[in-house]
């Protein structure tokens, strides 16, 4: 009996953060890779890979320490952890991924300060159990994945006329070179955060 | 006392904590340590062997070259040498930086053998607007610099880019980050080009 | 019928004009410039025009359609929108960017905002602003009237641009650019003054001819569509900075009239800066827009990297605007408003 429940709770967390809090198009929060790492798909899916892995790690731990934490200290030793874990992915993406690691620039460290992040560690891990944090963080990870893909894939074909490098486009297509420019990023994302509105106003 | 005491038991979690994040990090770093730093002359190597035809090999030939720039400040680069199989000098290349129309502009040049003449650039990292600055990388804006004589570039808007002189044609719509590219040749050229043939005579 | 009265406090107004009847003016003032358009770029003017205003009104009908919104068309503003668009890109630019352009200044520009009223930005020049950065090499290429047989008068320039298909020539403000640049010979600009009083030099489709702009500037001021705060502010600001060049270095700088005369300054004077929407309310604070619009354009004509600086302009004093309005706030009679 229990064991179902708990099955029930945990694909429950999973789905929220795909859909219903999905952190960058419902809560709004990690807005500055959002908008600055979506110009290709490619970048935006290494970005979301190191985000996955970051919120992952520091989910676990948090989650670990929960019981050890003081509360006056509990955020800088959120900051702490999560520092550590994006150090460690910086280090691994300027060594197996050069090309991409000059892409992203300084993209990769600052989400030391994403929201997103410290956000689940305050508001999952600091008080759930070492399961539900694990499939929080991946649930809230892989809905950050598809906003950032959107986004990105959206702002490539029309700016590039390729997806994930691909020709796509027909030979006539002229790029659209705003797209890749911040410009693009603020209209796509006004765009497709007006689409969901409008999606969950038609289910509610 | 009871103060020391009471410090420790709120922060022992924290003191322990960046003692084992930092050690991770410390062996993290090691491990990579290495390989990042041949992944950056790994890609300078390739654009040099892009740019230098027929080299084989790649070596630090001067180090800390210093260069004045035009504001006065002074920059230093390191001086690369290319050799063929039969350890033939094939050019030099080197390291150059300057600010673009949004950020920094860092690029690869490369002189022939004898430092008379340009063998073309390539561009390192860049921040340039797309669709206007990005074309400095584009070929009929570098192909201009590709046998130019290794002197000070002057930056046109009229004449004709086919022509191979010291004067380029500017990109249209990119004024500003073709000037920043001939900019940052007319810094480097004189220094690099006084070091490369005193170093000859010798 | 009772639903479409409103009845607000006293004290009330009548209103002479209507939105219709405000922008079926422009439409007429923008007639001249229209015809004086399709004699010098012929083909290029019909297609343009046409496809911007069939677009902006299509689009806003799509818009009204998928917001369940009251349909709009009926005040004309798209049509309106879709001249000034057309009017300020080159005559060569190709249909289909044409059309995205247009779609995305009134949807972009205007629709998302809540449609006309609520936008904070004037739509044609979002448009434009969203053209020039997605198609540099197309907005800043200009074709030659059809009327000139050579286009010796003002040697072409950039010459390192690809797929340039049209003949092309430099406007007179791309030329002074390169006085300043690379001391070429400013007399070539302050010559053809009187070409670009009837418009016969290369530039944006409706900006060419001073004197049909002028034109239609004046029946507007005529029918009291517009007041003459903002074009004047804008011309004698312009002119004012323009002279102050000229005085300091006559050698690199053009002739005060022919900056007035060249680029979009007088189409923005009349029409664009003089939008209802995205202009100042008050007397004092269309004085101060108008000074901003006119110092601004000239700084980014004297001082910065572009030729045209018009569009900049207007869209960075559209975003001051609301603050204008609220340092200018009328006072009720009786005493100051609790602010």
């Amino acid at each position: 009996m229990t064991k179902i429940s708990n099955i029930s709770k945990l694909s429950e967390t999973f789905s929220a953060g795909l859909w219903k809090e999905n952190p960058v198009l419902r809560l709004l929060l990690g807005m500055c890779p959002t908008l600055a790492v979506t110009a290709a798909v490619k970048p935006a899916l290494t970005m979301s890979v190191c985000v996955i892995f970051v919120l992952t790690c520091s989910n676990i731990v948090v989650s670990l320490m929960r019981n050890l934490l003081k509360p006056h200290l509990r955020i800088l030793m959120f900051t702490l952890t999560i520092a550590t874990f994006v150090t460690i992915a910086d280090l691994f993406l300027k060594a197996f991924m050069p090309e991409m690691s000059t892409k992203l620039g300084p993209y990769i460290p600052l989400i030391i300060v994403n929201c997103i992040i410290i956000g689940r560690a305050e508001a999952c891990a600091s008080k759930n159990g070492i399961m539900i944090s694990i499939v929080d963080a991946l649930g809230m990870g892989l809905g950050f994945t598809i906003a950032l893909c959107t986004l990105a894939s959206v702002r490539e074909l029309l700016s590039t006329g390729k997806i994930f490098e691909f020709i796509v486009m027909p030979k006539f297509f002229v790029p659209w070179a705003a797209m890749s420019m911040p410009v693009g990023a603020f209209v796509t994302l006004g765009l497709i955060l007006g689409l969901m509105n409008v999606i969950t106003r038609k289910n509610a | 006392m009871s103060k020391i005491i009471y410090f420790t038991k709120q922060s022992w979690l924290l003191i322990v904590a960046s003692f084992v994040f930092g050690l991770i990090i410390a062996v993290t770093n090691s491990a990579l340590s290495q390989r990042i730093e041949s992944n950056q002359t790994k890609k300078l190597f390739d654009l040099m062997g892009q740019l230098i035809s027929g080299s084989e090999r790649f070596s630090r030939e001067y180090e800390n070259v210093t260069v004045k720039t035009a504001a006065g400040k002074e920059i230093k680069t390191d001086i690369y040498k290319a050799v063929d199989s039969e350890s033939k000098t094939t050019g030099y290349a080197f390291i150059a930086e300057g600010s673009g129309f949004a950020d920094k502009i860092k690029l690869v040049i490369a002189l022939d053998a004898k430092a008379e003449k340009f063998l073309g650039f390539k561009v390192l990292s860049s921040n340039e607007t797309p669709g206007f600055g990005s074309k400095i990388s584009e070929a009929y804006f570098s192909n201009q610099f590709i046998g130019a004589p290794a002197a000070i570039l002057e930056l046109t808007k009229i004449g004709s880019p086919e022509k191979i002189d010291n004067q380029i044609v500017a990109i249209s719509g990119a004024t500003v980050s073709s000037q920043a590219v001939a900019d940052i040749f007319n810094t480097y050229i004189d220094t690099v080009r006084d070091k490369l043939t005193k170093g000859r005579d010798k | 019928m009772l639903k479409d009265l409103r009845v607000s406090c006293s004290p009330h107004i009548g209103q002479r004009y209507s939105t219709r009847q405000v922008m079926a003016d422009v439409i007429i003032a923008l007639a001249p410039a229209f015809l004086f358009a399709v004699y010098y770029f012929r083909q290029y003017a019909l297609i343009l025009v046409s496809t911007c205003v069939l677009t902006c009104v299509l689009t806003e009908w799509i818009c009204n359609l998928i917001c369940k919104k009251q349909d709009s068309l009926g005040d004309l503003s798209a049509v309106v929108t879709g001249i000034i668009l057309a009017f300020s890109v080159p005559p060569s630019l190709p249909w289909w960017s044409a059309v995205i352009g247009s779609v995305f200044a009134v949807a972009i520009g205007k629709m998302v905002f809540g449609g006309l009223g609520a936008n904070i930005f004037n739509p044609a020049m979002v448009g434009r602003a969203f053209l020039t950065a997605s198609f540099g090499m197309l907005m800043t290429t200009w074709t030659v009237p059809a009327t000139i047989d050579t286009a010796a008068a003002m040697p072409a320039v950039s010459v390192a641009s690809q797929n340039v298909d049209a003949r092309t020539q430099a406007t007179p403000l791309a030329w002074s650019k390169e006085v300043i640049k690379h001391k070429a010979d400013v007399k070539i600009v302050n010559g053809q003054i009187r070409e670009m009083f009837f418009g016969e030099v290369g530039g944006c489709l409706g900006e060419t001819s001073a004197l049909a702009l002028i034109i239609g500037g004046i029946y507007l001021l005529i029918r009291k569509t517009i007041s003459f705060h903002i074009p004047l502010a804008v011309l004698l600001s312009a002119g004012a900075f323009a002279a102050i060049a000229y005085f300091i270095n006559p050698e690199a700088n053009m002739l005060p009239l022919a900056h007035i005369l060249s680029g979009g300054l007088l189409i923005c004077a009349f029409f664009i800066a003089t939008d209802p929407v995205t202009a100042p309310l008050t007397r004092r604070g269309m004085w101060l827009f108008g000074i901003g619009i006119g110092t601004i354009t000239m700084l980014i004509r004297v001082v910065g990297e572009y030729p045209g600086g018009v569009m900049y302009s207007v869209l960075l004093m559209n975003a001051f605007t609301p603050l204008i309005d609220r340092l200018f706030k009328r006072v009720p009679a009786g005493g100051k408003p609790h602010v």
